[in-house]
């Protein structure tokens, strides 16, 4: 999902200003113009995109053993809404300035219905065989493989070892324990992904999830949306937001936000992605550093644990000058443990290959990816995904914020689930 | 009245010019030729400023499934707009930014010209600091001002010691902050155009004023403002135009959350994010039409004022 290593202003800026100026790719006017072979183009977002990270060093991995087509890497906004605008743009003109597209496993059905993706049947066996089946599942629609899965990503608890004994297993015990601790220590008890945005949806679906609710059934005819349990998870979240058990900037916080108020040690908990516990145990000036743990999520009901799926697959561009070398690409950075490998020791980026997670079992993170990864969840990849998201934003949103009634934002969801159905 | 004084003559010459052997020899009139030269420019100026926006109204009559059109909807989209309670908060919305907004920068422009205006040491550095707002691009003074107000890191509560006051995690204050990011961004430009007003009025006219006695308050709302009423026309007509396309500071600060969503965020989420390109043009063409409407009673009466202005002159 969103990461970002950014710093506070100076990050903010930098990133907006990446965000503005990133263009839609056309600039690369070199490939498609007769060269055999030629450079290829990725288009990617996010912080490890960016000179330095992850998938720069992917990407020269690459390069260095395929001379013949190396691959670049157009460089994305941060935020996945504006990734997604980007490559639409482009994909919407049927532009060939992109070859390897990462996609967020949720936009699989829309990017496939749209025919902007090569579908990668030819390669499914061998991609199949290697990927979580989570992830693999992500990146298939219709029963049919659109993306090679590359990285994955769960939800983890964050606590502080030295205030709290044990991770609760239960949201009401969270905020039983934190308001506790938290007064103990004069700092908050907890805090996730609470701004209107994408994050926000997966942070409810987590709760909804976990309370035995569903979207949808398995092959999406029919919506299961259950609007009591969705009542009742919806009013543990404002409770909880009045009763001061989320900190007071839950409501406007990302990914980054939280980090830094955990990090800072203003926070007993945090609902946040693996990346996070680098960065803490780097920082050494942290409150934080050196008392903290990560755990699985708790539930609503106590019993197991449950986390919605983020992470990005690349897909082949279907306006691609170069399919033949950009399915190779995504096939070898799905499946050769090297590239996997990387993603998981140079920068905590969950791979989706099996095998990595048995070779690095001594990494706490990847230990504790290992066991919860099985159990997440992905939102439905349904080519509606996102406009389903923005109107559950729209009603839930304000409903846990205490504006506006709760029953009506739960019906006002379901219509529209059901609305998606034809 | 200009034109009633130049037209004349220019009415005389044409039928003996059009109707005259001369003319004929000279193939085309002054006006003919005039327009044609012209005509180049009209076509291109047509075609980039027209050509989107009719596009988009023919776009909006037809209906659409996500990207793909599904039919000619004639006037459902704008019925749908119409209906729709989140249309009309977005406008109630905007139009309350953009009245408070507006009001403010003009406020304190007008307070910033006055002081710029006035010869003192220093005034150069002055003019240059009051307009260092306005030189930072808008996203930037955005997330600038989203860390002031926000919880993280919270400045603006750290320096006034509001302990965790979420300014804009709650409807209201939200709608204050954005505007306030705003007015302290665009307050400058407004100074800007007035302090040009300004040193158009000749000082003698206030120095006349001081020895019939007039005050200095009496001396700003006799001569000064009436004098520079078709400059604060001009600011007020930009400020107002440009707030009602308020975007950027929107989705930087809240995202449109607790009753934020302006018209512009909702266009761009028909157009981009959700793309149901009938509707989002149907919502557009309803903005457009808006801010036009608004746009020409601020011409009007900038015209009105030029032409008596004029008129007075003589």
């Amino acid at each position: 999902m969103r990461k970002a290593m950014t710093w506070l202003a100076a990050g903010g800026a930098f990133v907006l200003v990446m965000a503005a100026c990133t263009p839609g790719g056309d600039d690369n006017g070199d490939d498609g113009d007769g060269e055999a072979g030629g450079e290829l183009v990725w288009a990617i977002g996010g912080a490890e995109a960016q000179p330095g990270g992850v998938h720069q060093q992917v990407a020269e991995l690459w390069s260095e053993q395929n001379p013949d087509n190396p691959i670049r890497i157009e460089l994305l906004p941060e935020e996945a809404d504006q990734q997604r605008e980007q490559q639409a743009l482009e994909l919407q003109a049927e532009g060939s300035g992109f070859d390897v597209l990462g996609v967020d496993v949720i936009w699989t059905g829309e990017y496939s219905e749209n025919g902007w993706v090569e579908s990668l049947e030819d390669v499914r066996a061998e991609i199949e065989e290697a990927s979580l089946p989570g992830a693999f599942e992500s990146a298939t629609w219709g029963g049919e493989l659109w993306a090679a899965p590359y990285n994955t990503n769960a939800g983890f608890l964050y606590y502080r070892t030295d205030l709290v004994e044990e991770p609760p297993t239960t949201w009401a015990d969270l905020c039983q324990v934190g308001v506790a601790a938290a007064e103990a220590a004069g700092i908050q008890p907890f805090i996730g992904q609470g701004a209107q945005y994408e994050g926000f949806v997966v942070n409810w679906l987590e709760y909804y999830w976990s309370a035995g609710g569903e979207l949808y059934n398995e092959d999406q005819t029919e919506v299961l949306f259950d609007t009591e349990l969705a009542a009742q998870v919806t009013q543990f979240m404002a409770d909880a937001i009045a009763q001061g058990c989320y900190a007071p900037g839950f409501n406007t916080a990302q990914e980054e936000p939280a980090r830094n108020e955990f990090q800072q040690g203003n926070v007993v908990f945090m609902r946040n992605w693996p990346y996070v516990y680098g960065l803490v145990n780097e920082d050494t000036g942290s409150p934080a550093n050196g008392n903290f743990d990560i755990a699985p999520l708790p539930t609503v009901t106590g019993e197991g644990t449950i986390s919605a799926l983020g992470g990005f697959n690349n897909a082949v561009s279907a306006f691609s000058d170069n399919k033949d070398a950009a399915i190779d690409f995504v096939t070898w950075a799905a499946t050769d443990p090297e590239p996997q490998t990387l993603l998981a020791t140079e920068a905590s980026v969950p791979p989706t290959m099996e095998s990595v997670y048995e070779d690095l079992s001594d990494d706490p993170v990847m230990a504790l990816l290992g066991e919860v990864l099985p159990d997440a969840k992905p939102r439905p990849p349904a080519p509606q995904w996102n406009e389903i998201s923005v109107e559950m934003q729209r009603a839930l949103h304000p409903a846990v914020n205490g504006q506006g009634d709760i029953q009506s934002a739960v019906e006002s969801v379901r219509d529209f689930l059901e609305g998606t159905i034809e | 009245m200009a034109e009633t004084r130049t037209a004349p003559p220019e009415r005389n010459r044409a039928p003996t010019g059009r109707g005259g052997p001369r003319a004929r020899r000279k193939g085309l009139s002054e006006r003919a030729l005039a327009r044609l030269f012209i005509a180049p420019s009209l076509l291109v100026m047509g075609l980039v400023a027209l050509f989107p926006v009719i596009y988009a109204m023919v776009l909006s009559l037809y209906s659409y499934t996500r990207r793909q059109r599904t039919g000619f909807g004639g006037l459902d989209n704008y019925v749908d707009a119409l209906t729709d309670g989140r249309f009309w908060s977005a406008l109630q919305f905007t139009l309350t930014f953009t009245v408070t907004s507006v009001a403010a920068e003009f406020l304190i422009g007008l307070g910033f010209a006055l002081l710029m205006n006035r010869t003192f040491r220093g005034r150069g550095i002055t003019r240059a600091a009051i307009l260092v707002p306005w030189v930072i691009p808008t996203v930037i003074a955005a997330q600038m001002w989203f860390f002031m107000f926000n919880v993280t890191p919270g400045f603006i509560n750290t320096i006034f010691g509001l302990g965790d006051f979420s300014w804009i995690g709650q409807p209201g204050w939200a709608t204050f902050a954005i505007v306030f990011a705003d007015v302290w961004k665009t307050a400058p430009f407004v100074a800007l155009l007035l302090l040009a007003g300004l040193q158009t009025i000749p000082a003698e006219m206030g120095e006349s004023g001081l020895v019939d006695g007039a005050n200095a308050f009496q001396r700003l709302w006799y001569i000064t403002l009436p004098l520079l009423r078709p400059a604060i026309l001009v600011a007020l007509l930009f400020r107002t135009v440009d707030a009602l396309r308020v975007y950027d500071l929107v989705v930087v600060m809240t995202g449109g959350a607790f009753d934020t969503e302006s018209l512009s965020v909702l266009v761009q989420q028909f157009v981009v994010r959700t793309p149901d390109p009938g509707f989002g043009s149907a919502l557009s063409t309803i903005t457009f039409v808006l801010i036009l409407g608004i746009g020409l009673i601020f011409v009007r009466m900038l015209g009105r004022d030029i032409m008596v202005g004029r008129g007075a002159e003589r």
